[in-house]
């Protein structure tokens, strides 16, 4: 039997940089296929010419045993391709199965209502989605938003999809339905595409895997035949272990960060107090008010009662700007929105947070020749992979995109750093990077709040671990000789 | 909406369009566009039974043709160029200010007041002082909108609409009362004190309108590029989430983008009416609110290529205007043409930004 989908010789560039150079990649129906390689290696580059949204310099495709040439997205999927986005397209205040008839295919044969929401009921029996027909989007977590494309993809009849990084913003049990929801797909013999950085969803879910670097195809292989280091090794060239922090080695400093009984909305009574030199983990399944306490030490959520204090200033009630100059740092979860403006340039970037200081600037003029140089220095000290300080941020790649972050925040030599979620979307490579620059910070005397949802990450740079369910800290530990079944338990919400 | 001409692009099946080429030079796109709206009148013309080729000559000639046609499209120009600017210095932070017209108005009666009030001040000190109370008067108005767009969480889409209307009345009023003239047959002012008209270029028929503007332009652009502020207001329409995480206060960069925005529009006003009118009239404003969204968006929100754009539309709209008075052709069709252009010249910069 012909292969589902066949790439052959595909090649794109983006003026110098060769985002695809020469990939051959065929999925099978009913196969899995996973999509790996470093940040910046052609993976998102590669669907987007299969999906019809950015055109090949030079290649063939061929999918359902004929040729394809999707000019448009509107090609692919009424060839039978899905793609389901991170930012999903959905209309949020409609519920799901407006959604679904919005912008059906055949638009003359309008669908009726109740036969459409009887089609989704069935679906989502089948395949295990677990979505009720008239549920409005707002209400939905982003797990049930993700499941209403993947169920659009469906009632389509989408042959194949492809998923571009779809875990990376889901909680623990989110990631675990959604590969059971691919496995039902590929017993209905769907293709599929995953993209992913997290090896051990991948050495999951996957049949086979392709990996690629710096837009080659660096290797293929069945999963059953590989094991994880491997598989890293595939795809940097090396194995990244984790950084190991261990306790004790150098002196702790000064009061940097004292948090007081912080409460805001989503968020109850927060209380710790960190050195300088330190890193304090904090654990927890996403969405337990990681994201409220990150704003709340920022200066971007209001808070209802207790104090913050940064060095020795009262910050409670400080602006986010006083807040930088107490020299606090922040690394926001949501890097799309918050942390960049993916529409402005790597300069405007780095400038972010900085445009009424020199050398960008002073209080009412900028200053760009001081300011571009320094934006071409850190560039270089931060290994930012970019043609120069005026190309566009949303079009570097994910590992690039966080270097920017990190630049503007930690060159700030900042006493205090709150960080959230700074490695999502990062390959392992980038993630050691970010590891790293954290550790070299808590070397220089800063105090680091580094808040994540990957626990390895927590136990590999942490001092002291505290785990946060429901809006409240359940527990702290030094990190030392740590009760993995006690950190469970204080992630599910029960106090021991 | 962060950018306004892809909110346009999203508004017109650009697509469908023949020249939406996907890697065209912008120049290209234009020129096309042009093109077809050349092709369009020249149509309408046709079926209005009039020689479309007398109707351009009309146009040209209208626009081009003397010293003292150039000057009125350089006065027509004007007034767009200033509220342009500042619809555009609005648009940027992602705010839609569509109280121009009414900015105007009341930046008119402002400049005219105040000309009235002090009839024997010096020329320039009477020009300065007019115009600046014009501004004052633009800048008071919008930040009636901001007050109540920030204060009570109104869309500022319909506080700025609705606050036209009220400024039209309240110059009505004004009218009416003591700003009136006794006797007129319609709702004027008396005519300003001879020190307040604004002068002529040499050699032209065009009032020093059009300077005090094009500095404007450059001024927003250095404001926009080159400041702290402008700086916060790109940012802002980029990304709300982002603007205060960098530490722009939204309703700082509201107060001061419509400030901006009502001082230009007011000085626009003021502008109309001591370099055409000469007194304040009822309804002189009529329309520019819209055409100063019109020139933000063709000139893309960048000062410097708003100058482009009122350039065109007040050449274009002056050019018409002699074609309907040379070839008769109805004031509702001039209408349509110049409709039609902006369309196909906005659809043609939109195109390309896909
Ligand atoms: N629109 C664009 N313009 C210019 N360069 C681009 C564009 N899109 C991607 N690139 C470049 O092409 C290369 C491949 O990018 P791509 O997004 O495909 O990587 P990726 O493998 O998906 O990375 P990530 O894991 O970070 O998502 C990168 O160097 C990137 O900077
Ligand atoms: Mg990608």
């Amino acid at each position: 039997m012909p292969p589902l989908l066949e790439m052959l010789g595909i090649v794109r560039t983006f003026g110098a940089v060769r985002a695809n150079d020469n990939i051959n990649l065929t999925v099978q129906s009913g196969e899995i296929l996973g999509l790996l390689g470093e940040n910046g290696s052609g993976k998102s580059t590669l669907m987007k010419v299969l999906y019809g949204m950015l055109p090949p310099d030079s290649g063939d495709i061929r999918f359902r045993d004929a040729p394809l040439d999707a000019k448009s997205p509107f090609d692919a999927i009424k060839a039978g391709i899905a793609m389901i986005h991170q930012h999903f397209m959905l209309v949020e205040a409609m519920t799901v199965t407006e959604n679904i008839l919005l912008g059906w295919p055949g638009g003359g044969q309008v669908l009726k209502h109740k036969q459409m929401a009887e089609h989704i009921r069935q679906a989502s029996r089948r395949f295990g989605l677990d979505l009720d027909p008239d549920a409005r989007i707002s209400a939905l977590s982003l797990g049930r938003r993700q499941r209403v494309e993947i169920l659009k993809a469906i009632l389509r009849d989408a042959e194949l999809l492809i998923l571009d990084e779809p875990t990376s913003n889901l909680a623990p049990t989110e990631v675990r339905e959604l590969l059971d929801i691919m496995r039902r797909l590929r017993s209905e013999g769907k293709g599929i595409v995953f993209i992913s950085h997290k090896l051990p969803e991948v050495l999951d879910v996957c049949d086979r895997v392709v990996v690629l670097r710096a837009g080659k195809l660096a290797g293929e292989a069945a999963v059953a035949s590989i094991s994880r280091e491997q598989l890293a090794e595939m795809m940097v060239g090396r194995n990244v272990p984790m950084p190991r922090v261990t306790e004790g080695e150098h002196r702790r400093g000064a009061l940097r960060l004292s948090v007081r009984g912080l409460s805001a909305t989503g968020l109850s009574a927060i209380t710790f107090d960190l050195r300088g030199g330190e890193i304090l983990g904090i654990a927890g399944v996403d969405g337990n008010g990681q994201l409220e306490l990150a704003e709340a030490l920022a200066g971007l959520r209001p808070v209802t009662d207790g104090i913050v204090l940064i060095g020795d200033h009262d910050a409670t009630q400080a602006s986010v700007t006083a807040r930088v100059e107490m020299g606090l740092a922040y690394l926001p979860a949501d890097r799309s929105h918050t942390a960049l403006v993916k529409a402005m340039t790597v300069f405007d970037n780095l400038m972010l947070r900085d445009s009424r200081r020199p050398p960008y600037g002073t209080r009412a003029l900028l200053t760009p020749k001081t300011g571009v140089a320094r934006a071409r220095d850190l560039m270089a000290q931060y290994d930012i992979r970019a043609p120069g300080v005026d190309f566009v941020v949303g079009q570097l790649s994910g590992g690039n995109q966080q270097k920017v972050v990190i630049a503007r925040e930690l060159s700030r030599a900042p006493t205090a750093v709150v960080a959230h979620q700074a490695t999502w979307g990062l390959d392992p490579g980038a993630t050691r990077f970010v590891l790293d620059q954290m550790i070299a910070l808590r070397q220089q005397g800063a105090a680091i709040v580094y808040i994540s949802s990957e626990l390895e990450e927590i136990l590999s740079i942490s001092d002291r671990i505290a785990v946060m369910a429901g809006g409240a800290i359940a527990g702290v530990t030094p990190n030392r000789n740590v009760d993995l079944r006690q950190i469970g338990l204080w992630m599910s919400g029960r106090h021991a | 909406m962060s950018d306004p001409s892809r909110a346009v692009a999203a508004a017109f099946p650009a697509r469908l369009l023949a020249f939406s080429g996907r890697r065209q030079g912008l120049g290209v796109n234009i020129a096309l566009a042009l093109a077809l709206s050349i092709v369009c009148a020249a149509i309408l013309i046709a079926l209005a039974g009039r020689s479309p080729l007398a109707g351009f000559l009309a146009i040209l000639d209208g626009a081009f043709g003397s010293a003292h046609q150039i000057g009125a499209a350089l006065n027509r120009s004007t007034p767009y160029l200033l509220s342009g600017v500042g619809v555009a210095i609005c648009l940027r932070a992602g705010i839609i200010n569509l109280g121009a017209e009414g900015q105007i108005a009341l930046g008119g009666a402002g400049a005219a007041a105040a000309a009235l009030a002090i009839p024997n001040a010096p020329p320039v000190v009477a020009i300065v002082v007019a115009l600046a109370a014009g501004a004052l008067a633009g800048a008071a108005w919008s930040g009636v909108a901001a007050a109540i767009h920030l204060g009570r969480r109104v869309h500022e889409v319909l506080v700025t609409i609705l606050l036209n209307f009220i400024a039209l009345l309240l110059v009505q009023q004004l009218l009416a009362g003591w700003l009136g003239q006794v006797g007129a047959g319609f709702l004027q002012s008396p005519l300003m004190p001879r020190g307040a008209w604004l002068p002529k270029m040499p050699d032209f028929d065009a009032h020093i309108g059009i300077l005090i503007a094009v500095v404007a332009a450059l001024g927003a652009w250095f404001l926009i590029w080159r400041t702290p502020f402008g700086f916060g207001l790109r940012v802002a329409g980029a990304s709300r989430l982002a603007a205060a995480y960098a530490g722009f206060s939204r309703s700082q960069l509201t107060w001061g983008a419509m400030a901006l925005a009502g001082a230009l529009a007011g000085l626009a006003g003021g502008v109309e009416v001591l370099g055409i009118h000469r007194r304040l009239i009822e309804g002189f404003s009529l329309g520019f609110g819209f055409k100063a969204v019109t020139v933000a968006l063709l000139g893309a929100t960048e000062p410097l290529a708003i100058i482009p754009a009122a350039l065109f539309i007040g050449f274009l709209e002056t050019g018409s205007l002699a074609m309907q008075r040379q070839i008769g052709v109805p004031t509702a069709l001039v209408t349509v043409i110049e409709g039609l252009t902006m369309i196909f010249v906005l659809v043609a910069m939109a195109a390309r930004r896909k």
